[in-house]
C-alpha cells in the first residue's frame, strides 16, 4: 500500500511528499517527492544587485539565514575580488554560530514534537527566541537578516552586546543539560531513537549526504576544519561526532555542535573586544556601495571595465554542506548563481535509511534530517 | 458526611413540580400526575440531567485544568483571557465547535460515520450513573459496580474503530486498528491490578471498595497495583505516552482524522470524559474515595458536601499527575506499547494479586500496621 | 531490521546522560520547571505586555536568571518607515534601492508645478524590510521605525502614503540609528563634453542643486564649418553635495553624463 505522507501532512514540517509503500507497518519503499517550494532563487538573483541577493538568501533557509548569507558573501567576494576587514569576519564566523545554535534550537523543537514531546518543544522555541534578540539587536531583524553585505557587514555590534551574548550563551549552556535531561535520559526516548534511521559512513558518502548525518556515523568531516574559509582556522573547536549513525547519534552530534558553537562565540567575542575596526572594506565598486543608483545610460555599460571573476564557496551550515557558485561578467548583476542543498540530497537519501522500519518510525527517522524546504528546493 | 443523597435531591424537586404542574388540571389527571409512578419516573429524569451537567461541567473544567497544568509545564500560561483564567474559554471552543459545518466524506460510510462520535460519547457518559461519588450521591448500587463500569468503560474500541473504518481514510484506519489492538491488550493488566483491589476488599461494589479504606487506602499495600492500573489507564484513555492511535506526527489525527465540527466535539468530550473517569476509578480504588485519613481535624471533613469536595480534589489531583506524565514523556511505539502490556504490566499485575492475597491472608499491613478487623 | 552496514549503537563517552530508572528524570525536569514557572512564566501576554517594554530588557532580567527578552537596542528594529517630508529632495535613491519595487515615486505638495517634490510612497504588501531604503537615504529623511503592526482590513490600506508615513515620523517613535557609510572610492558622475548640448535638464532636475551650468567659451567657426546648434553652457558638478543619486544621467536628453572617477 501506497501512503502520502505530505504535503499537507504534520510529519513534513514544510512542503514536500514522502510517499511510503508499506506492507503492514513494515517500510519497503520511499519515493520523496520535492518541488512544491520552488521559488527561482537561482535565476531571480540574476537579476539582482549582488547585495539584493543577501534578501533572497535569508528566505532560501529560514532558520539559518545567516548562515546561508554567509555562503553567498563568501563567492561573491571571490567573484568580485574583494577582501573584507577581518573584524568583519570575526563578526560573521560570530553571526554564523548563533544562527548554527538557534537552527539547532528550532531542529530540537521540531524533533521532540514528532515524537509527542510537546514541552521540550516549548523549551526550544523559547531559547531560540534569545538568540533572535540578540540578532535583533544588531542586525535588527527577527528572521530576515539582511545584515551582511559585500565587503563587510551592514553595522558594527552596538555597544554591550558581547557582554549580554555571553550572558545568553551561558544560559544556553545550562539550557543544554535540560535538554539532555528530558530526552537521553527518557528511557521512551531512547527506545525510539536507538538504532532507528542506520546509515554508515560509507553510504552517506556515495549518497552525498552531509552535515550531522554524515558526522553521526563516525566520520569526521567538517568544512570548518577540512576547509576553513572565513577566520575559522584560529578558532579552537572539536568537531562533533559519533559512532551510532542512528537518530541518537545524530541528536548527540546536534547537541554538542551547540556547544561547541557556544565555545567558538565566546572566542569570537573575545576577539572583537579586543580588535575595534572598520567592519566595511573602504574600496567598493559604485553599485556595491550602500546606494544603489540607476546603472546609467548605455554609454557608461560601454565603457564599463570592472574585473570579472568566479566564486565559489562551500559552507557547513547547519542542515549540512551547502555550495554556492557564482559567476561575475563584469556587470553589477552576477551572470549565474548556482547554490548546492544540503537537505536537497539528505532527504533523497531516505531511500536508504527508511527502508526496513516502521512507519511509526519515519518521524523520528525523518526529523533527524532536519528538513528544511526553504533550502531543499531554492 | 452529608445525609442527602442526589436521588433524595432529585425525588424532592419531581415531587415539587409535580405538585405545582398537577395544580391546573382536573381531578384523574391530577391524581395520576401525583402517584409514585410518574413521580419516580420524573425523579430518573431529573437524577439524569443533573448528573449528564455535572459530569458535562466537569469535563470542561477538566480540560481548562489540563490545559493550565500543562501550560505551567512548558513554561507558558494556558488559557487566560475568557472569563476568570480562562475558565470559560473551552465552553467558547465548544460553542464555536458546535456551530461549525459537519463534513461527511463523499466515500464514508454514512451511518458507521455519523453512529460512532454519538456512541462513543454515550456509552462514555453512561459510567457516570454507577460511579458513587459520595455516600448516598449514586445511581444504584449494585453488588458489582466496578465490573459494570470497567465493562462500559471497555465498549470503546468497538465504536472508535467503527468510526475509524467508516470515514475509509488510510490513516484513520490505521489509528483504529492501533487503538482496538491497544485497549484490549491493557485490559488483562488493568483488570488483574483490579482484582488485587477485590481481593483486598472483598467486594466488587465501589461504595465497599471505598469504605473498606476508611483505615488505610489501599494504595500503601499495593502500590504495584497502583503502577499498573495508572499505565493501563493511560494506554486506555490514549494519552501520551500510549497516545499512538492519534499520534498526529505520522497518522495526522489517527482515527478522527476525518471528524470536524461537532462530531470531533464529540470525539474531544467521550476523550475527556474517560479521562475522568480514569481519574476517579483511580481515587475510588486506591486513594480512599471521598474518605480523608483519620488524623486529618474534622473541621475540615464536616462542612456540607465535604465528601464531594475532598473527591474532586483527588480527582483532579489524580488528573494532573496523567498532566505530568503527558508533559515530560514521548509516544511509545505500538510494538514496544504491546510487549510492555504483556511482558511487564501482566506480571506485575500478578505479582500485585499474590500480594494483595499475601496481606489479606497475614490480617497484617507492611506499612500501616495491624488491623485485625480485615474485611476479606 | 535495516541492512545498512552502520556499527551497532554504542554509547559516546562523557556526552550522554543514561536513562536511570527509566522515565524518573524527564518527570522530575519538567516538575522542575512546573515549580519555576509557577510564579511568572516566559509568555509575553502580547497585547498586553510588549517586548520593547524596559522591563523585559536590561541586565537585570537575564541576571534573574529569566531572560525573557534581551533587546537592548530596540531602536535597531526595522519596522514600519517613518518619512520626514520637509528634508526629502526627491532623489529617488530609495525607489532604485528597494529589491522589491514596492517604492513608488508620489507627488506631494510643496514643490513648484513645473517640478514637482516627490517622496516615496510604500506598499507593505510587498515590503520585505529589508531596510536598504534606509541605508540609501542620503538625506537621513526615510527611516525605520520600532513600529510592528500592519494588520489592515483592505489590501489597499497596506500602502503608505507620504503623508501617512510623515504621520509616523510625528509620532516621534524610535528610529534605526545607525546610518551606513558611504565608500570612500564612491564614483563621480563625469561628463562627455562634446556632446553636451548645454540644455540645462541635469542642473534644472539635481536634487541638490549641486549642479551649476557655467558658461564655455563659444569657438569661433572656421571658414566653412557650421557651428553647432547648442547653449553655450557645460555642467560642473559639486562632488561633495552631489548624493550620487544619478538623475541627472537619466534626464539627460543626449546620454552625455556617466558614471566615473575623476582624474
Amino acid at each position: 500500500m501506497w501512503v502520502n505522507m505530505g504535503p499537507q501532512h504534520p510529519m513534513t514540517h514544510g512542503l514536500w511528499n514522502l510517499r511510503v509503500r508499506i506492507e503492514g507497518e513494515i517500510i519497503k519503499d520511499v519515493d520523496p517527492e520535492m518541488g512544491f517550494l520552488h521559488r527561482g532563487i537561482e535565476k531571480i538573483s540574476e537579476d539582482r544587485h549582488y547585495n539584493e541577493i543577501i534578501t533572497l538568501m535569508d528566505r532560501t533557509c529560514y532558520v539559518a539565514g545567516l548562515s546561508w548569507e554567509h555562503l553567498f558573501i563568501i563567492a561573491a567576494e571571490e567573484a568580485l575580488h574583494i577582501v573584507p576587514p577581518e573584524r568583519a569576519e570575526y563578526i560573521r564566523v560570530l553571526s554564523a554560530e548563533l544562527q548554527r545554535i538557534g537552527s539547532h534550537l528550532m531542529w530540537y523543537a521540531a524533533f521532540v514534537q514528532d515524537l509527542g514531546l510537546t514541552t521540550p518543544f516549548l523549551y526550544g522555541m523559547r531559547d531560540r527566541d534569545l538568540i533572535l534578540d540578540l540578532f535583533q539587536t544588531y542586525t535588527g531583524g527577527r528572521l530576515t537578516y539582511e545584515y551582511m553585505r559585500v565587503g563587510g557587514v551592514r553595522n558594527d555590534l552596538p555597544l554591550g552586546f558581547t557582554a549580554r551574548c555571553r550572558q545568553v550563551v551561558d544560559w544556553l549552556m545550562d539550557r543544554f543539560v535540560e535538554y539532555d535531561r528530558l530526552c537521553l535520559s527518557s528511557t521512551i526516548f531512547r527506545e525510539r531513537c536507538d538504532g532507528l534511521g542506520l546509515l554508515s559512513a560509507e553510504d552517506a558518502i556515495a549518497y552525498g549526504v552531509t552535515g550531522p548525518m554524515l558526522r553521526s556515523a563516525g566520520s569526521r568531516r567538517d568544512l570548518r576544519k577540512d576547509r576553513p574559509y572565513s577566520v575559522y582556522g584560529q578558532l579552537q573547536f572539536d568537531v562533533a561526532t559519533a559512532n551510532t549513525a542512528d537518530v541518537t547519534g545524530r541528536y548527540l552530534v546536534r547537541m554538542e555542535e551547540m556547544r561547541q558553537a557556544v565555545k567558538i562565540i565566546r572566542q569570537c567575542l573575545d576577539w572583537l573586544d579586543d580588535n575595534p575596526g572598520p567592519v566595511m572594506a573602504s574600496q567598493l565598486p559604485r553599485w556595491l556601495g550602500a546606494p544603489y543608483a540607476p546603472v546609467g545610460n548605455e554609454a557608461y555599460l560601454l565603457k564599463r571595465n570592472y574585473p570579472t571573476g568566479l566564486g565559489f564557496s562551500m559552507v557547513e551550515e547547519p542542515h549540512g554542506e551547502a555550495g554556492a557558485y557564482i559567476v561575475n561578467d563584469g556587470g553589477e548583476h552576477p551572470y549565474r548563481v548556482k547554490f548546492r542543498s544540503p537537505v536537497l540530497i539528505n532527504i533523497w537519501a531516505a531511500k536508504r535509511y527508511l527502508p526496513g522500519y516502521r512507519v511509526a518510525d519515519i518521524p523520528p527517522i525523518m526529523g533527524s534530517v532536519d528538513v528544511c524546504v526553504g533550502e531543499c528546493d531554492r | 458526611m452529608s445525609s442527602a443523597s442526589l436521588f433524595s435531591v432529585s425525588d424532592t424537586i419531581a415531587a415539587w413540580l409535580l405538585a405545582h404542574i398537577a395544580y391546573v388540571f382536573p381531578p384523574p389527571v391530577k391524581g395520576w400526575l401525583t402517584s409514585g409512578d410518574v413521580v419516580l419516573g420524573l425523579t430518573a429524569l431529573i437524577f439524569s440531567a443533573i448528573l449528564l451537567g455535572a459530569s458535562m461541567i466537569n469535563v470542561i473544567v477538566l480540560i481548562w485544568w489540563e490545559r493550565k497544568l500543562l501550560g505551567r509545564f512548558m513554561d507558558r500560561r494556558g488559557a487566560m483571557h475568557v472569563g476568570f483564567a480562562g475558565l470559560l474559554q473551552n465552553f467558547a471552543d465548544g460553542l464555536k465547535l458546535f456551530r461549525k459545518d459537519t463534513v461527511r466524506p463523499t466515500q464514508a460510510d454514512e451511518l458507521g460515520f455519523w453512529l460512532s462520535p454519538t456512541a462513543y460519547l454515550v456509552t462514555s457518559l453512561v459510567i457516570f450513573a454507577i460511579l458513587p461519588i459520595s455516600t448516598g450521591w449514586n445511581g444504584g448500587s449494585l453488588p458489582l459496580t466496578l465490573l459494570l463500569a470497567l465493562v462500559i468503560f471497555s465498549f470503546a474500541p468497538l465504536f472508535i474503530f467503527l468510526g475509524a473504518w467508516a470515514s475509509n481514510n488510510k490513516y484513520a484506519l490505521i489509528g483504529g486498528m492501533r487503538s482496538a489492538a491497544q485497549m484490549i491488550a491493557y485490559e488483562v493488566p488493568i483488570l488483574l491490578a483490579v482484582v488485587a483491589v477485590v481481593v483486598l476488599a472483598g467486594s466488587f461494589d465501589l461504595t465497599t471498595i471505598v469504605m473498606e479504606q476508611r483505615n488505610y487506602w489501599f494504595w500503601a499495600p499495593l502500590f504495584l497495583a497502583l503502577i499498573v492500573f495508572l499505565t493501563g489507564m493511560l494506554a486506555e484513555m490514549e494519552r501520551i505516552p500510549f497516545d499512538l492511535p492519534e499520534a498526529e506526527a505520522e497518522l495526522v489525527e489517527g482515527w478522527n482524522t476525518e471528524y470536524g465540527g461537532m462530531l470531533f466535539a464529540f470525539f474531544m468530550l467521550a476523550d475527556y470524559v474517560r479521562y475522568l473517569v480514569g481519574s476517579i476509578l483511580v481515587v475510588l480504588l486506591f486513594l480512599g474515595g471521598w474518605t480523608l485519613p483519620s488524623y486529618v481535624p474534622s473541621v475540615l471533613t464536616s462542612f456540607p458536601l465535604a465528601g464531594i469536595v475532598w473527591f474532586m480534589v483527588k480527582v483532579y489531583l489524580v488528573f494532573g499527575v496523567f498532566v505530568w506524565v503527558r508533559a515530560s514523556l514521548p509516544r511509545m511505539r505500538t510494538d514496544q506499547l504491546l510487549r510492555l502490556g504483556w511482558m511487564r504490566m501482566v506480571p506485575l499485575a500478578l505479582l500485585s494479586v499474590i500480594l494483595a492475597a499475601l496481606v489479606v491472608a497475614a490480617h497484617c499491613l507492611p506499612v500501616l500496621g495491624c488491623v485485625p478487623s480485615m474485611g476479606g | 531490521m535495516a541492512e545498512s552496514g552502520a556499527q551497532a549503537p554504542a554509547p559516546i563517552p562523557g556526552t550522554e546522560q543514561r536513562p536511570l530508572l527509566w522515565v524518573t528524570r524527564p518527570l522530575a525536569t519538567a516538575a522542575r520547571q512546573f515549580a519555576k514557572s509557577l510564579w511568572r512564566p516566559s509568555t509575553i501576554i502580547y497585547p498586553f505586555e510588549r517586548l520593547e517594554d524596559p522591563k523585559f530588557r536590561g541586565e537585570v532580567a537575564v541576571a534573574s536568571g529569566k531572560p525573557i527578552g534581551v533587546g537592548e537596542i530596540w531602536d535597531n528594529y526595522r519596522g514600519v518607515h517613518a518619512l520626514n517630508i520637509n528634508t526629502c529632495i526627491s532623489c529617488n535613491l530609495c525607489a532604485f534601492s528597494c529589491p522589491d519595487v514596492c517604492i513608488e515615486m508620489v507627488t506631494v505638495p510643496g514643490g513648484d508645478p513645473k517640478h514637482p517634490k516627490k517622496c516615496p510612497q510604500i506598499d507593505y504588501g510587498k515590503c520585505s524590510f529589508c531596510g536598504f531604503c534606509s541605508d540609501a537615504c542620503p538625506e537621513g529623511c526615510l527611516s525605520m521605525t520600532t513600529r510592528y503592526e500592519l494588520s489592515v482590513h483592505k489590501r489597499e490600506d497596506m500602502v503608505y502614503s507620504p503623508a501617512r508615513m510623515f504621520e509616523v515620523f510625528k509620532s516621534k517613535l524610535p528610529m534605526n540609528p545607525i546610518r551606513v557609510e558611504r565608500p570612500k572610492n564612491e564614483d563621480q558622475i563625469l561628463l562627455d563634453p562634446p556632446i553636451c548640448i548645454g540644455c540645462n535638464a541635469c542642473s534644472r532636475d539635481c536634487p541638490t542643486q549641486c549642479i551649476t551650468m557655467l558658461d564655455i567659451p563659444k569657438p569661433t567657426p572656421k571658414p566653412g564649418e557650421k557651428l553647432a546648434k547648442r547653449i553655450w553652457k557645460e555642467p560642473v558638478i559639486n562632488d561633495s553635495d552631489c548624493v550620487r543619486c544619478g538623475t541627472c544621467i537619466s534626464v539627460c536628453p543626449k546620454d552625455c553624463l556617466f558614471w566615473g572617477t575623476r582624474q
